[in-house]
């Protein structure tokens, strides 16, 4: 008994260093293969690629943490990359912009979330059913044709060729690197985290040990919808014009990186860290895929092919009757 | 009845709604001798839900987002692979062959969620990314025609497949398999310890799943009367948004085939419906997105009122 | 201050049931004893706020209509089933220790691992819990000392009454001594306990009083000599002793 338990504590540190010494193989077999996989440029290039994913999936990594599943990200994505556009190309300063977006997003992911808990709805279909009505609406106010662009620090800070003083990358990689320290400082040292934690592992439990399920949830889906509008505001600068579907790539990418870090959709544990390395390990299969001249179908099947075979690995559920 | 029409109210009531606001509406689309037809534009949609629905029941997060791929593999194979290149045309080699085909992917899923234990959402995440791709290989761009016979399963035939699916459904339910089904659904353990073969039941499930796909694949390649590899994927979402909207719980255990037909027709009302008024797609992905909440909203809340009363 | 008590006036634990009322005194330990669905375990989460109790119940004066009400003035309820309503299974020791009351190892705006490391070592001394590392996984952990982990989580709430649901369900015979001391402690230093058990001798053994509940009633309330096993067996099942 104890040493089982053990070994599962210790099992989900060893999936988050699996998953990165996969990215480091992969990247390995990259540059063995393929001239140029290591140039400079191609390495700027994949990291910022990770870095917009990596943000898009902060807040899976937090509903899913909760026990639950966000499906509006790509929704949200859009959304927010629409109307910042649109609204910052009707004149409005652009942090005024940001403080719009970010609100209505918020709004959209507390109602997600205060929705799903309060009425025990699964998550799943509340927020495919709010992602579907936010798109709709942003399609009826732009009528199909958004317009507007991203200012020039946006695009500057997300772009490939950017640097950050010394640093040949643009800031994007080192605010990144921040918003993982803090993310993982209010996920393992923070009363909010800790709550996290504990509601996803066992929902149960959580009100006799004065954790408000309802609030938890709320925050959390906010959270997440915040999070997902600022990976929207970033591609704006990325792409440079706005896109309703933009948002797309990331409704299952999300997942597969959150699952490839090891974290487990039945709640209660994983980590950001785990994110971030299934983030570069799917961002290395891509690259790498395309490399080897695939064509975008076998780059496609491969990407399944490959993520079935990682979770396979290290990714299984317990068997129910252990559960018994 | 009185059961059945309680799971089943919401999304029974809107049926009736629509279905004499397109009466009004649109008389002559809705006349008697047009039914063959419409029945034939909403199969694709009303087999996409049948086919998402049995894992659904299993419960344990069962779920298969790759029935929207299976429909457009099923499509590719059967017309660019056995029809076009094969020459393989008869009813009784294609229909099992897409059947088949579904079934193998079923089963593929089944084993992945079921034995290897991979959470159903991601195993099957990697089977739709693997048929994307795999169906754009075989065919990279549409293609037709599709037999004759086929396309007038879209029309006047258009009842026969899902007649079929009815009866073999109903004959099911009075078999062993059903209460297996939804007894692991609604508590695995419980179900499990009563002797049930959990594992085996929900890895049928997925096998069912993936033939009903199989069908809805041949029901999407009536309609369009041909092949193409984009429309497939879809189907999945809405597909599952009509599932729910016919009362099946996404938590396993409750719900059936006949909830989930009428939440597809539900949705393909709607699209017909505001089609009609010439309404644009934007607001009909709004009026999609408002009636799947409000739809899981109030089935809760009588859920809710429903336990209150008996307690 | 003074003396603690918790009134409970002509509460109904059913409809139709006759109403109960009586009076929980700090320094206190109370069983409720009753066969199986006989309403005791209602009437325990009425106290702590958990059932609707009709305004029946108040602590000093202050009513406890609800389990934030509870929360507000210190009285805690520990569930019955460790498993679904109690750890955590996920977690470690001490997060499952901590998790009630994370406000109180806080230094600026983070946990301070220190602080709440040396408050989970004070509670384990105390409850002697034995334990690996405490940041091994619970599960980790006995049912005994999963129990003792419990108990460190709702009493680190500093509770003034302590309701505990069959709290030596499960847990071994040594523990059981180790808890009993525990709970004698805590009523010698004023706390109110109100202990439901399935297990009479256990209630012989730990209480100054019990309650014995039959057909969501009070059947009985027996306190000093005529507290034997007979005389709680008989009011159980509704008969004369």
């Amino acid at each position: 008994m104890t040493l089982t338990s053990a070994l599962q504590l210790d099992s989900i540190k060893a999936r988050v260093i699996g998953a990165f010494a996969v990215a480091v193989v992969l990247h390995g077999a990259g540059t063995a293969l393929i001239p140029g996989y290591s140039a400079p440029f191609a390495i700027r290039a994949m990291l910022v690629i990770a870095s917009l994913l990596a943000v898009a999936s902060i807040g899976q990594t937090l509903v899913v943490i909760l026990g639950g599943i966000d499906l509006s990200i790509p929704f949200v994505i859009g959304f927010a990359n629409v109307v910042a556009a649109q609204l910052y190309g009707q004149g409005w300063h652009f942090a005024l912009v940001c403080v719009v977006v970010f609100g209505l997003a918020a709004l959209i992911g507390a109602f997600n979330g205060a929705l799903s808990r309060g009425l025990n709805l699964h998550p799943l279909i509340v927020t495919l059913g709010v992602g579907m009505i936010v798109q709709g609406l942003v399609l009826i106010w732009t009528k199909g044709f958004p317009s507007g662009s991203a200012p020039k620090a946006v695009s500057a800070f997300v772009s490939i060729g950017g640097s950050f003083g010394p640093l040949p990358v643009p800031a994007l990689i080192p605010a990144l690197l921040i918003l993982t320290v803090l993310i993982v400082l209010v996920l393992e040292r923070t009363p909010y985290g800790r709550r996290l934690y504990a509601l996803g592992s066992n929902p149960g439990a959580a009100p006799y040990a004065l954790i408000n399920p309802l609030r938890i949830w709320t925050a959390t889906f906010a959270a997440s919808s915040v999070f997902a509008a600022m990976a929207g505001i970033l591609l704006l600068g990325f792409t440079g014009s706005a896109y309703g579907d933009v948002g797309q790539p990331y409704l299952f990418q999300t997942i597969a990186a959150v699952v490839v870090g090891g974290t487990a959709l039945v709640g209660g544990r994983g980590s950001f860290i785990g994110t971030i390395a299934g983030v570069l390990v799917l961002t290395e299969i891509n690259t790498l895929l395309i490399g080897l001249n695939f064509s975008p179908a076998a780059v496609q099947s491969a990407f399944g092919a490959i993520i079935l075979l990682l979770v396979s690995l290290y990714g299984r559920e317990r068997h129910f009757r252990s559960t018994v | 009845m009185t059961r059945i029409f309680g799971r089943y109210g919401f999304a029974i009531a809107i049926l009736v709604v629509l279905l004499i606001a397109n009466l009004v509406m649109n008389p002559a689309r809705f006349a008697p001798g047009n039914w063959g037809t419409l029945l034939g534009l909403a199969a694709p949609l009303i087999g996409a839900a049948l086919a998402s629905t049995p894992v659904i029941l299993a419960g344990r997060g069962g779920i298969d987002i790759s029935v929207g791929p299976v429909m457009g593999l099923v499509s590719a194979v059967v017309i660019k692979v056995l029809y076009l290149d094969a020459g393989l045309a008869s009813p009784f080699i294609l229909w099992p062959a897409a059947l088949l085909v579904g079934a193998a992917i079923g089963a593929f899923n089944g084993f992945m969620a079921t034995v290897v234990r991979v959470q159903p959402i991601v195993a099957t995440l990697g089977t739709y990314l693997i048929l994307g791709g795999l169906t754009l290989t075989i065919l990279p761009a549409p293609i037709g025609p599709a037999p004759d016979w086929l396309k007038a399963m879209a029309g006047a035939w258009s009842f026969l497949p899902l007649g079929i699916i009815a009866a073999l459904w109903w004959a099911l339910c009075r078999t062993p398999f059903h209460g297996q089904l939804m007894a692991v659904g609604s508590d695995d353990r419980a179900a499990y310890t009563a002797g049930v073969p959990v594992t085996l039941t929900r890895f049928l499930a997925y096998v069912l799943t993936g033939v009903l796909a199989g069908a809805a694949g041949m029901m999407l390649t009536a309609l369009i009367g041909s092949a193409d590899p984009k429309v497939g994927a879809n189907y999945t979402l809405i597909a599952i948004a009509a599932v729910a909207l016919g009362g099946v719980s996404l938590a396993g255990g409750r719900g059936g085939l006949l909830g989930a037909a009428i939440g597809a027709v539900d949705i393909f009302l709607l699209q017909s419906l505001l089609t009609a008024f010439n309404v644009s797609t934007y607001v009909l992905q709004v009026a999609y997105g408002t009636i799947l909440v409000a739809a899981v909203v109030l089935i809760a809340l009588q859920d809710r009122s429903a336990k209150r009363s008996h307690a | 201050m003074p003396d603690l008590s918790m009134r409970i006036r002509d509460l109904t634990l059913r409809p139709g049931a006759a109403a109960v009322s009586t009076q929980i005194s700090g320094g206190e330990i109370v069983g409720l004893a009753g066969l199986d669905g006989h309403g005791q375990d209602v009437f325990l989460r009425s106290l702590a706020g958990l059932e609707r109790n009709q305004a029946a119940v108040d602590l000093q004066g202050n009513s406890i209509a609800s389990f934030r009400d509870a929360e507000k003035n210190a009285v805690v309820y520990v569930p019955r089933d460790r498993r679904s309503t109690g750890i955590f299974p996920g977690l470690s020791i001490l997060d499952n220790f901590a998790i009630a009351t994370p406000g109180r190892d806080r230094r600026g705006l983070l946990i301070s691992a220190k602080a709440r490391r040396a408050r989970y070592e004070d509670w384990k001394e105390r409850l002697q819990i034995k334990a690996p590392s405490p940041d091994a996984p619970i599960t980790a952990l006995s049912g005994g000392n999963q129990q003792k982990v419990l108990l460190a989580r709702a009493l680190a709430r500093d509770p003034k009454v302590l309701l505990l649901n069959d709290p030596t369900r499960g847990v071994d015979v040594a523990t059981r001594l180790v808890l009993y001391d525990l709970f004698r402690d805590l009523a010698a230093q004023g706390m109110a306990l109100v202990i439901l058990s399935s297990e009479i001798e256990e209630i012989l053994v730990l209480c100054n009083r019990v309650l014995v509940f039959r057909d969501h009633a009070l059947a009985a309330e027996i306190s000093g000599a005529a507290m034997r096993t007979d005389t709680v067996i008989a009011a159980m099942f509704g008969r004369q002793a």
